[in-house]
């Protein structure tokens, strides 16, 4: 498993910073892309960030009332190792089991 | 392939990759990596080093494929040398035909097993065929990379064996990793050929790590033709590719606690195939199964057993045993288990030659 | 875009205020089974799935307009929402996405729905040899083939497209453009941006219309059923819509496309936007959609639970269904399972 931290992105209009008002994930979920995170307030409105990632998420940083610099890290996610492909799913390596013993007299010959 | 035989021996010594865990004496040039990246970082050399090789198919580019094997190398090499296509499997190849005549030496992705059926007709009346055709005045340098085999509870059409089919395609060569070494060293050697080369990829091992001797040559990777011994035995002779070949020296293990000294040959090249490396290896240990997914009805262990017989009859114990496929459709991933060649069913085919008796 | 005569498509009736209600209550009940699919994913239920988040009104409207007495679907991986407004039993059209089944374990003759195809434009042929089938018996069915925009670069949808043409089968070719084959958008994948543009160079008859509003989808699927019911032969319709979620439960759309992106091309939900319309026609109020909600909830609980309840296949079905009539060695590779398997 590999983390992938999201910033606070540039909200637009020059604003630099945010308030966050509530988490709408919380560390363990797990959250889909584009699924609503955060709502935070600028100096403008109150806005709802939605994921940029589906993934679990690890941690989130700032609690309400907190400000974040854009670009100061908003949320953490763990995802698969880059071992994804498109369709399947990763096969776990397991101990060898087995049922059957073999048996022989084996002419050394 | 001249040399085979003496490879395959050599092969057999300690600094064999696929004996992997010698961390003392282990070279300099190795590392750890998965099969995913090994593929990755040959492709990369391969577009480093000649400037003609060119790397297509679907999602190629910017997605890095769908296992991530050409991951970053359109950022790297360009959109001209890495690039998607339109979703057309019979265009791909169709297309890296011309390529190959204009000069280029593509190295076409077909997304998975299944799909490479829409391009068999540019495959093996086009590509196979064109070298012959032009009196070998067009080759066809064209490396297909399919990721292929079963293994990851996939959708239909994503976990096929298409090897014997490739195989019986005169004009074509057929070959398939079982390890990352395997796969780095395979596919710079494939991707430099100038014949059609049949790549295929074990998708159910793209992730499992192992080392990797980056070094070319006797003191690296050895030959990257005919077979490899991964494991030397007296008893019997276990026969694999691909993602076969781990679950074989799996079982060589378990057979060493029954006292059974098992060898496992990695035939790596499905075509041409390395008889002598089965006849050496046979003739020692006089017994021979062999394991592949495919189904079993005119599957390459029937071409693997008649090499053996035809070299060792006179010192076989015992008929040669094939633990493969079933003559079935390849089945949804419940029944997966089923299917493929599991370590009991390989147990009992190396039983039946133990206990077989003459006459 | 819309070359069919409207003569030869025959108006339809208009649509009555229970029609649209439960085209809503049908979009609600797929959008709602759809996304609970991606969560049953990611515990474990099922090992993957292919959304078709979005696509709701392009897959209800047209699959409305299906006759299950008389017609035939051939759809891809992605029709979920056309399975379910054509009433195919949802626990055995789900299963192939729990691996229990390549192509599930509904009935294709009983439901009218052919097997789930996962090769890309793999069964559009095959819609126009059935529809064939139905001009020689003389009889009064009509085909429809679903396929993408990524499939529309296959060679076999030109034949498909050609042969129909050719023959004057009655076959609907209902392409859902959504935008994207996986990572490659439509504008790197189909020459011209258009797949109905095409349709004129086999004379047939095409529509280009707004695959997100279900109303206009419904009807323009009936004027094309009615133009191949009545022997005129086929049609294409192509339904711009777009995918919202990722290719499959295993898909990064972060690695080709950025949420603004997503957002411009996805334009208003097709959901939505519905749901304002009733609303504005006063053709349903809060507490219908409420009531689809809450039924589409139990519905997908109902699924889950069918789902979750689903045995693994026997494998002797590996072996028994390959042939009508099997074969000595398949019968000898049977027993030899049996015997060396723990499942016997």
């Amino acid at each position: 498993m590999a983390e992938i931290s999201f910033p606070l992105p540039d909200l637009g209009e020059g604003l630099i910073e945010a308030t966050v008002l509530e988490w709408l994930v919380s560390p363990g979920d797990q959250v889909e892309r584009n699924q609503p995170l955060v709502e935070v307030e600028t100096t403008k409105s109150a806005v709802e960030l939605p994921s940029p990632q589906a993934g679990k998420v690890v941690r989130i940083h700032g609690g309400p009332g907190d400000k974040i610099n854009v670009g100061e890290p908003l949320i953490v996610f763990e995802v698969p190792d880059n071992t994804a492909g498109i369709v399947g799913t990763v096969p776990k390596e397991e101990a060898p089991k087995r049922r059957v013993r073999l048996s022989a007299v084996l002419d050394e010959d | 392939m001249s040399n085979s035989i003496l490879e395959s021996v050599d092969a057999a010594g300690d600094s064999t990759p696929g004996r992997t865990g010698t961390s003392a004496g282990t070279p300099a040039s190795t590392i750890v990596m998965s099969m995913q990246q090994a593929l990755n970082r040959a492709l990369d050399e391969v577009l480093a080093e000649n400037p003609k090789a060119v790397i297509f198919g679907e999602d190629c580019g910017q997605l890095g494929g769908v296992f991530r094997i050409t991951d970053g190398l359109q950022a790297k090499h360009g959109a001209q040398r890495v690039f998607d296509t339109p979703l057309a499997e019979s265009g791909i190849l169709g297309m890296s035909v011309g390529l190959a005549m204009a000069g280029f030496h593509p190295i076409p992705e077909v997304q998975f097993d299944g799909f490479a059926y829409p391009a068999i007709n540019q495959i093996v009346c086009q590509i196979a065929r064109m070298n012959y055709r032009s009196r070998g005045t067009l080759p066809m340098p064209i490396t297909l990379r399919v990721p292929s085999f079963g293994g990851i509870r996939a959708p239909e059409h994503h976990g096929e064996s298409l090897e014997a089919l490739f195989a019986h395609v005169p004009g074509l060569k057929v070959v398939s990793p079982s390890n990352p070494h395997e796969a780095y060293h395979l596919l710079k050697y494939a991707a430099t050929r100038p014949d059609p080369v049949i790549f295929m990829e074990p998708k159910s091992r793209y992730w499992q790590k192992g080392e990797v001797n980056l070094a070319h040559g006797e003191a690296g990777a050895g030959s990257p033709t005919g077979a490899k011994v991964m494991r030397e035995g007296r008893h019997l002779t276990l026969v694999a590719w691909g993602a076969m070949v781990a679950r074989c020296l799996q079982v060589a293990e378990l057979a060493a606690e029954d006292g059974i000294d098992i060898e496992v040959l990695d035939l790596r090249w499905l075509k041409p195939i390395d008889a002598e490396a089965l006849a050496a290896s046979v003739r020692k240990t006089r017994r021979a199964v062999v394991v592949h997914e495919a189904p079993l009805t005119s599957g390459l262990g029937a071409e693997v057993a008649q090499l053996i017989t035809q070299s060792c009859f006179d010192t076989l114990r015992a008929p040669v045993e094939r633990v493969t496929g079933f003559d079935v459709p390849y089945p949804s991933g419940d029944l997966e288990d089923e299917y493929i060649p599991n370590i009991d069913r390989i147990l009992f085919g190396i039983q039946r030659v133990l206990e077989y008796k003459r006459g | 875009m819309d070359t069919l005569p409207v003569a030869s498509g025959g108006a339809a009736d208009p649509l009555t205020p229970a029609q649209l209600r439960e085209l809503y209550s049908l979009m609600v009940a797929v959008r709602h089974l759809d996304r609970s699919a991606i969560a049953w994913q990611r515990q474990g239920i099922i090992p993957g799935y292919a959304p078709e988040l979005g696509q709701e009104a392009a897959q209800v409207g047209s699959g409305y307009a299906v006759d299950t007495t008389r017609d035939f679907v051939f759809p891809t991986y992605r029709e979920m929402g056309v399975a379910r407004t054509m009433g195919v039993d949802m626990v055995a059209y789900m299963s192939t996405h729990k691996a229990t089944w390549h192509g599930g374990l509904y009935d294709p003759l009983k439901s009218r729905l052919a097997p789930i195809q996962a090769v890309v434009a793999g069964s559009v042929l095959h819609a126009v040899g059935w529809a064939h089938g139905q001009t020689l018996d003389q009889k009064d069915g009509v085909a429809m083939t679903y396929f993408g925009d990524g499939a529309s670069s296959q060679g076999d949808v030109h034949e498909a497209l050609n042969f129909a043409a050719v023959m004057k089968a009655p076959v609907v070719f209902f392409v859902q453009n959504n935008g994207w084959a996986i990572s490659v958008p439509t504008e790197r994948q189909v020459a011209g941006g258009s797949v109905a543009a095409r349709a004129a160079g086999y004379g047939m008859p095409a529509l280009q219309i707004d695959g997100d509003d279900v109303v206009a989808v419904l009807g323009a699927t009936r004027r094309a059923f009615a133009h191949a019911r009545a022997g005129n032969g086929p049609v294409l319709i192509e339904a711009m819509t777009y995918r919202r979620g990722p290719h499959s439960t295993s898909d990064d759309p972060g690695r080709y496309r950025t949420l603004d992106e997503e957002r411009d091309g996805a334009g208003a939900d097709p959901l939505e936007r519905f749901r304002q319309r009733l609303l504005a026609d006063g053709i349903a109020d809060e507490a219908f959609f409420a009531e689809a909600l809450a039924a589409a909830k139990a519905e997908e609980e109902q699924i889950r639970t069918g789902i979750q309840a689903l045995a693994s296949r026997p494998g002797t079905e590996m072996f028994d269904l390959v042939f009508q009539e099997t074969t000595p060695a398949l019968q000898a590779q049977a027993a030899n399972w049996r015997e060396e398997s723990e499942h016997v």
